[in-house]
């Protein structure tokens, strides 16, 4: 039964093989030229992401390799799965869910009330600062963004603020979770990289807080400039008790980020445990707030199932493919191709930003970083730059990406919960500046690679 | 408020799977209970281990690796938990602007694709998981850790993967029929 199994299905692949061409025989330039241009055009037809790799990794297994080296992708995708490391992305998914599950977020937003205080845009800040908060206890963005969509977006509104920079400053801050540790981004990063994703972490957490600050600065100018944008709240200060009882919604949140943060800064436990850490403080919270129920966690881990099926799925097409052209050759070719571009190892850095720019236009991230960082890293170290560095300027990449139009995912989870009359074009517009600032983050971060190693 | 509460409910809401996937797409959604109460026993484990680490110097032998195997076959089963409910990124950039005949051939065209890529790589993956649960002479065992604990979970998570990509296959071919089929009470 095995044997007939087995030899069945090598009957199939031999077959197969026959009828794909022989892509050994056009030489690695047109090969590399076909499998993109496979690949566009199968991306466009609508076809998921990870599918299209997964297809076209076999196609040019069987085309160059003949059906001999099947197993190869077999092999990979159980390496890319059996990894300690990446049992951290479904524990920080777990805690971004119980933590949108919660009302943790809106009680740390009422509280920051006394943060923003009188302030003009005020309630901008106050959001940014929140984001913040909320950033350094999860890596993932759209809960983030819906939350803030849920709870900031209608005060500013109703409050008069500009409607551009309200979402603007949902939107941008919303995306700050990737940024500031702990960031999935990152460690999907660290996995494909193979650096230590506890100084990625380290190193990004200034920049993470730099770029927030652009978001609050803008915020400011713009306010003070033009009173219109954003009028000062109504008058009378917080009565003590009031002051007292909102103090508390900034406790849990605070006591959660240190646990985790101050285990994985501290040395004390590997990014994992600190992860699973998180899921225990933010469940803790639930608990102490009196919202924990059994039916909240269980949607909370269905969720997570559903996010890292797609998260890792889109990995596992990644990593055939990837594992599939680098057998070709074909990293080492493309890698030429980069280096070739110029002697000034500057340009080839703004060049690869260009190619991520333009790839976060189409591409998830995940698919981006497990697509290029195999072909990108080499060359940065080559090049004498330091890969961690490298990772920091990838995640500020990818915040312009969750931005950028025509498919900016923070965005789309925004018009998933706002007014029905912001329409999705408004809201790509209100991200403009945002992005601009997210691209001056990215020059800062060029031009002063320091800003990595303060911390480490 | 009242618009952030509906919200709120809404989003608490499993949306479970699209109808094309027929009852393997539902037997499916009902097992994601199953894996995803592995989540919540692997963050479990998790800070068990912690706590006997840290807290009193004893790590088990099992906690890793009872959380890598659990994790992986969640990984894995989360491919065919999101392909019946049609939730697996893709670039919508000429689909949106389809009409709705249109679409529906697409929808079926994409499903067969997919069903092929996956019985592909099922075949693929055969050879993985009969490696890992046999020897050369065919004597059946599977592959183990090496670990102390030594479990054989490296070749269950073989072998789960090749039902996966089998799985996936008829999912695919059922989600084609029901696409082709077209939208029934």
């Amino acid at each position: 039964m095995i044997e007939v199994l087995t030899a069945g299905g090598e009957g199939i692949l031999h077959a197969l093989s026959a009828l794909i061409p022989d892509f050994k025989s056009w030489g690695i330039e047109w090969a590399t030229a076909a499998m993109f241009a496979m690949l566009m055009l199968l991306l466009l037809t609508g076809m998921p992401l990870a599918f299209v790799t997964l297809l076209v990794a076999l196609i040019f297994l069987l085309g160059w390799f003949g059906p001999a080296g099947i197993s190869l992708i077999g092999s990979r995708i159980f390496s890319f799965v059996n990894s300690f490391v990446f049992v951290s992305v479904p524990m920080f998914v777990l805690m971004a869910a119980i933590l949108d599950r919660s009302g943790i977020a809106r009680d740390l937003f009422d509280a920051m009330r006394m943060v923003g205080g009188r302030l003009r845009g005020g309630i901008a800040i106050q959001t940014l600062i929140v984001a913040v908060v909320l950033a350094a206890m999860s890596g993932i963005i759209g809960g983030e963004v819906v939350l803030l969509g849920v709870i900031a977006l209608p005060q500013m509104l109703r409050l008069g603020y500009d409607r551009r920079l309200a979402i603007g400053v949902c939107c941008a801050g919303g995306a700050l979770g990737t940024m500031v540790p702990p960031s999935i981004v990152l460690i999907i990063y660290g996995l494909s990289a193979n650096v230590s994703i506890g100084e990625l972490f380290t190193a990004s957490f200034l920049p993470g807080l730099m770029l927030a600050g652009f978001y609050i600065a803008y915020v400011l100018v713009r306010a003070y400039a033009n009173h219109d944008l954003a009028p000062i709240p109504e008058a009378g200060s917080i009565p003590r008790e009031e002051r007292l009882r909102l103090l508390r919604g900034i406790f849990l949140p605070v006591l959660v980020v240190i646990f985790v943060l101050g285990s994985i800064y501290g040395g004390i436990a590997s990014v994992t445990e600190a992860s699973a850490v998180g899921v225990l403080g933010v469940t803790l919270s639930t608990m102490i707030r009196r919202e924990f129920s059994w039916g909240l966690l269980m949607g909370a881990a269905k969720q997570t199932l559903a996010t890292v099926g797609m998260i890792v799925w889109i990995g596992i097409g990644a990593t055939a493919l990837v594992g599939v052209f680098n057998l070709m050759g074909g990293l080492r070719f493309v890698q030429a191709l980069i280096t070739g571009i110029s002697e000034n190892p500057t340009v080839i850095i703004l060049f690869m930003m260009l190619v991520l720019f333009v790839l976060g236009m189409f591409l998830d991230w995940v698919g981006i970083a497990l697509l290029t960082v195999p072909i990108f890293v080499p060359i940065v170290k080559d090049l004498g730059y330091d890969p961690i560095w490298f990772g920091v300027l990838f995640a500020m990449n990818m915040q312009v990406s969750f931005l950028s139009p025509p498919f900016g995912p923070a965005a789309f989870y925004l018009k998933s919960v706002a007014p029905p009359d912001i329409s999705l074009g408004e809201i790509f517009r209100s991200l403009l500046p945002f992005i601009g600032l997210q691209i001056l983050a990215v020059a800062v971060l060029v031009a002063f690679p320091g800003i990595t190693e303060v911390l480490r | 408020m009242a618009e952030a509460e509906t919200h709120d409910v809404a989003h608490r809401d499993d949306p479970g799977a699209i109808p094309e996937a027929g009852l393997l797409g539902r037997a499916v959604n009902a097992l994601g209970g199953a894996f995803a109460l592995a989540i919540l026993l692997s963050a479990a484990i998790l800070i068990v281990e912690v706590v006997l680490r840290y807290g009193f110097n004893r790590p088990t032998i099992w906690g890793h690796e009872t959380v890598i195997f659990l994790t992986a076959i969640t990984f894995l089963f989360g491919g065919l938990y999101v392909a019946s409910r049609d939730r697996h990124i893709r670039v919508v950039l000429v689909y949106d602007a389809l009409g709705p005949r249109a679409r529906r051939i697409t929808d079926v065209a994409l499903s067969v694709v997919n069903a092929l890529a996956c019985l592909v790589f099922a075949l693929a993956s055969w050879q993985v998981a009969e490696a890992a649960m046999f020897t050369p002479s065919g004597e059946f065992r599977f592959d183990t850790t090496g670990s102390a604990w030594n479990p054989p979970t490296p070749g269950i998570i073989k072998l789960f993967l090749f039902v996966v990509m089998v799985l996936l296959t008829v999912q695919f071919a059922r989600l084609a029929w029901g696409y082709a089929r077209g939208p029934r009470a």
